[in-house]
């Protein structure tokens, strides 16, 4: 026995000398490679030799490779290994981009990785976060040494290096640098949406207020009390998480305000006000508290999550919801994949009234504080650059965004294009579009969008051909009977907005009073808001009145003292 | 004298056991060594971490790390102490920890005395197993079942109450605060009841039949026998459980708070978990979160001493 034990404690010594002399050694090894690539410094984009099959330029480097490592605030799939598109860019240049889909909440998994300084190459999403944690590393003196680079940012420099009051810019924006901008087909961002049908039952009558938006529903749900066998659902708000802007944004696009977040600002003074405790969102409470009485709103929708929601919206039983249209576009999507067009949405310019309605942004319309950011973990941020400045090139991304011509696109009229029906069929399937084409890698990194000068549309989500070829025969008659070229038509054309916009792109420091106060502030308005809905009507101004006095108590002051005095510093980086 | 020589005996004896303490020590050496690592493990996982409640003391921010942080002292656990949100959250945590704490007891013993009286083993083995596999589910997917039930739109529970005339309209149980600490524990009880019992039924099988005998020559019926016998029999199992259960008073649970918590029923939902999930992970305040986390450890230690210390006065059974 006691030489057994002494056999086994020998034993457990040695692992454990063994396991720590691992350890020991992989440290080394990661010493070694890091060191391998620092020496790599500079790189030079592209050379002048083309590629044989595609005619795409190559890197001169093309023959060390390297992978990054991608952190994506998105939910999704990689797309596959055999990929054709991917595959070729990796031959062409080197690089291997390895996407890291988000799984699970984004907040949280951020926190983790910002506690435990645990960086990827590069990361797209929460960009404010990561700079406040010093996670990120300057680009403004790096970027002007890439020619496409430097071009293609160089009109949107001054709002980048604004973006974190620091005067350096970390975001490598890779959404809404257009080149030129393209007509805005439809609302893609918040709005009161209403079913395509309750406009066509209503003889093709737009909607301009609260009152007439609901009147309007109502008199579609007394007519189908159901929908294709479901019981029909007048108006939603959906009130899950952090997506219970549905609940509490509609009154400051009622004022007539862009989506500025959590306050409005005066245009001509620059001030932020809280728009939550006006009037406005008083009126609009009651208002859906009318409609909570005559069962156009259903409680449940104070309960259900997400998931439940688009569902719901899915099946075509819901008329109307104040939500922004990438959110529930997924139910959009399902409804005209099964084919029920009438069933679809379209935004209707609801505001006060006499105000005039301010939902669409103009399409050129970055943040300063959004978009890819490299991190100080990064491998060697120089050839990363390089190789997104390969990226710009107008082949590349022509080959990313389109395809190959003929195949997969093909001309209309002199400068237009548009995509081929197979190739059409293709983006419309999730897994077809993630596996046989270049869409996962030309969204996660930085891209040309817009119009070219002379015309030709960036990627086909700005063609007005494309757009036009794939709209079903129900929304050209649709569209015809409502006397507009686009959906967006029914609203007001965009304004160029001023140059702080939009007050939710701010970065509010982790753990300030601040944020600690907007965090406050967004509870009390979570709390109150389905309640006053749900209240008795002779309770109403009582318990209004309790919201209102609580909101002062949790003393929203510090949030707004912080979005003033970061608005008047855009404002002065913007005047210089 | 006799003082002199029973000191110098009593010297003597410490000696010997002073060296026969040595000799059992290095008697154990292998034991000892077995031991290191997990000594080792139990450092890294339980005390090293311990480590970063230095950030409860500062203005932690990640980008400056602990040696550059500004030390604030105790302006964490002041502002805590003093918004009332946290407390709004304590008294929830408590009073769906407590609930949760007796169904939790109630159900399992009782479900596990109604299965040992079960004579049929085969019918016995498929009511354990079939009780006790809700407890490999996610609460997200528990979650989704049981907001399905309770809905409102063609809910089960609502469609019975109606069909049954003892409402007239849906109750929107998920939305109303009053109902949620309920919600929370049944949902407990449902997907716990059967794996908590396990223990007990593996307690019940350890007592020693000869009792039952003796119980049955007495003249008990089958009450009595699980009255005197069963209960007695099993009272340590549960002893101890309770005093473990009790460090936990302070976790009720954060999956069914967080993933039911809306708006609605905020006031009743949060958690101190939540408190911390939000104020620390979500909006970067580590500090304050850290301070909150402490805060719930200490409770925690304090709790579990203190029904160490009665039950071992009271009933000679202690952990510790």
């Amino acid at each position: 026995m006691k030489k057994f034990s002494r056999v086994l404690s020998a034993l457990l010594v040695s692992t454990m000398v063994l396991s720590i002399a691992a350890c020991g050694s992989s440290d080394k090894t990661s010493d070694s490679t890091t060191s391998a690539q620092t020496s790599v410094t500079s790189t030079t984009s592209a050379t002048a030799e083309k590629d044989a099959e595609t005619g795409l330029p190559m890197m001169a480097d093309r023959n060390d490779p390297i992978t990054f490592k991608v952190f994506l605030r998105d939910p999704g799939q990689a797309p596959s290994k055999d990929n054709p598109v991917l595959k070729k860019m990796t031959e062409l240049t080197g690089v291997t981009m390895d996407f890291e889909f988000l799984v699970g909440d984004l907040a949280q998994k951020v926190g983790v990785m910002i506690a435990g300084g645990d960086y990827p190459d590069a990361i797209f999403g929460e960009a404010p976060k990561f700079v406040d944690a010093g996670a990120a590393i300057p680009i403004e003196d790096k970027i002007v040494n890439y020619p496409n680079l430097k071009r293609h940012y160089a009109k949107f420099m001054d709002k980048m290096k604004a973006g974190f009051g620091d005067g350096h810019a970390y975001t490598i924006e890779n959404y809404n640098a257009y080149e030129f901008d393209p007509p805005v087909f439809q609302n893609g961002g918040a709005g009161f949406f209403i079913q395509k049908a309750v406009l066509e039952d209503a003889g093709y009558k737009i909607p301009k207020t609260v009152d007439e938006y609901f009147k309007m529903i109502e008199d579609y749900k007394a007519k189908n009390p159901t929908i294709d066998g479901v019981k029909t659902i007048g108006f939603e708000v959906l009130s899950d998480g952090w997506r219970d802007f549905c609940l509490r944004n509609p009154a400051m696009h009622l004022l007539g305000s862009g989506n500025e977040g959590d306050v409005i600002v005066d245009q001509n003074t620059f001030t932020a006000s809280l728009y939550q405790t006006t009037d406005t969102a008083k009126n609009y409470y009651k208002k859906l508290g009318e409609e909570y009485r005559k069962g156009i709103i259903e409680a449940e929708t104070f309960t259900e999550n997400y998931d439940q929601y688009i569902a719901r919206l899915s099946s075509g039983a819901v008329l109307g919801t104040f939500d922004q249209f990438w959110n529930f576009q997924k139910a959009d999507d399902a409804l005209k994949a099964a084919k029920k067009f009438n069933r679809s949405y379209i935004a209707v310019p609801i505001a006060n009234p006499g105000v005039k309605d301010n939902f669409i942004d103009p399409p050129a319309a970055i943040t300063g504080t959004g978009g890819l950011i490299i991190t100080k973990s990064c491998k060697n941020p120089d050839r990363l650059l390089a190789y997104y400045d390969y990226l710009l090139n107008r082949d590349v991304q022509d080959y990313l965004a389109w395809g190959v011509e003929g195949k997969d696109w093909e001309k209309a009229g002199t400068t237009g294009r548009k995509l081929t029906n197979e190739r059409r069929e293709i983006m419309r399937d999730t897994a077809k579009k993630r596996d046989l084409t270049g869409d996962t890698l030309w969204q996660y990194t930085p891209k040309m969008q817009g119009l070219y000068e002379d015309g030709t549309p960036c990627d086909p989500l700005c063609s007005k051909e494309d757009y036009m070829a794939a709209l079903s025969e129900y929304d050209q008659n649709f569209l015809k009977a409502l006397k507009v070229e686009f959906p967006a038509g029914v609203l007001s054309a965009p304004v160029k907005r001023a140059d702080y916009y939009p007050v939710w792109s701010f970065p509010i420091p982790d753990g300030s009073p601040a944020k600690t106060a907007n965090t406050r502030f967004v509870d009390i308005c979570r709390k109150y808001d389905p309640q006053l809905i749900l209240a008795k009507p002779d309770q109403y101004d009582a318990l209004w009145d309790k919201f209102v006095k609580e909101v002062e108590a949790g003393n929203p002051q510090p949030y707004l003292d912080e979005v003033n005095s970061q608005i008047k510093t855009k404002m002065d980086a913007a005047k210089k | 004298m006799e003082q002199k020589n029973l000191a110098l005996q009593n010297q003597a004896v410490r000696l010997n056991q002073r060296k026969s303490r040595l000799k059992e020590y290095r008697a154990q050496i292998s034991l000892f060594v077995m031991v290191i690592p997990c000594m080792i493990i139990t450092f890294i996982f339980a005390y090293y971490p311990l480590s970063g409640w230095i950030m409860a003391f500062q203005n932690f921010r990640p980008a400056k790390g602990y040696l550059h942080s500004k030390f604030v002292g105790f302006d964490q656990f002041t502002f805590l102490f003093k918004d009332h949100v946290f407390w709004n959250d304590f008294r929830n945590t408590l009073g769906m920890s407590v609930l949760n704490l007796i169904f939790g007891f109630v159900f399992a013993i009782g479900f596990a005395l109604l299965l040992n009286e079960i004579r049929k083993l085969g019918f016995k083995r498929l009511v354990q197993t079939a009780s006790y596999l809700p407890h490999f589910l996610s609460w997200v997917i528990v979650c989704a079942l049981i907001s399905n039930i309770l809905s409102t739109y063609d809910g089960t529970l609502n469609n019975l109450l109606m069909s049954l005339g003892l409402i007239d309209k849906p109750i929107l149980w998920l939305g109303e605060q009053k109902y949620f600490w309920w919600i929370v524990s049944f949902s407990h009880v449902w997907k716990e009841v059967g794996w908590n019992s396990i223990i007990y039924i593996a307690a019940m099988s350890a007592i020693d039949t000869e009792l039952y005998e003796a119980c049955e020559i007495d003249g008990g019926n089958r009450y009595r026998k699980m009255w005197h016998v069963t209960l007695p029999g099993i009272r340590p199992t549960i002893i101890v459980l309770l005093i473990m259960n009790l460090g936990w008073l302070l976790n009720a649970g954060f999956e069914v708070q967080y993933l039911f918590g809306r708006g609605l029923v905020m006031d009743v939902s949060e958690t101190i978990d939540i408190f911390v999930l939000k104020y620390g992970i979500t909006n970067g305040n580590y500090s304050l979160a850290t301070a909150a986390g402490i805060f719930k450890s200490v409770i925690s230690i304090a709790l579990v001493s203190i029904t160490n210390y009665i039950s071992g006065k009271v009933s000679e059974e202690s952990v510790f």
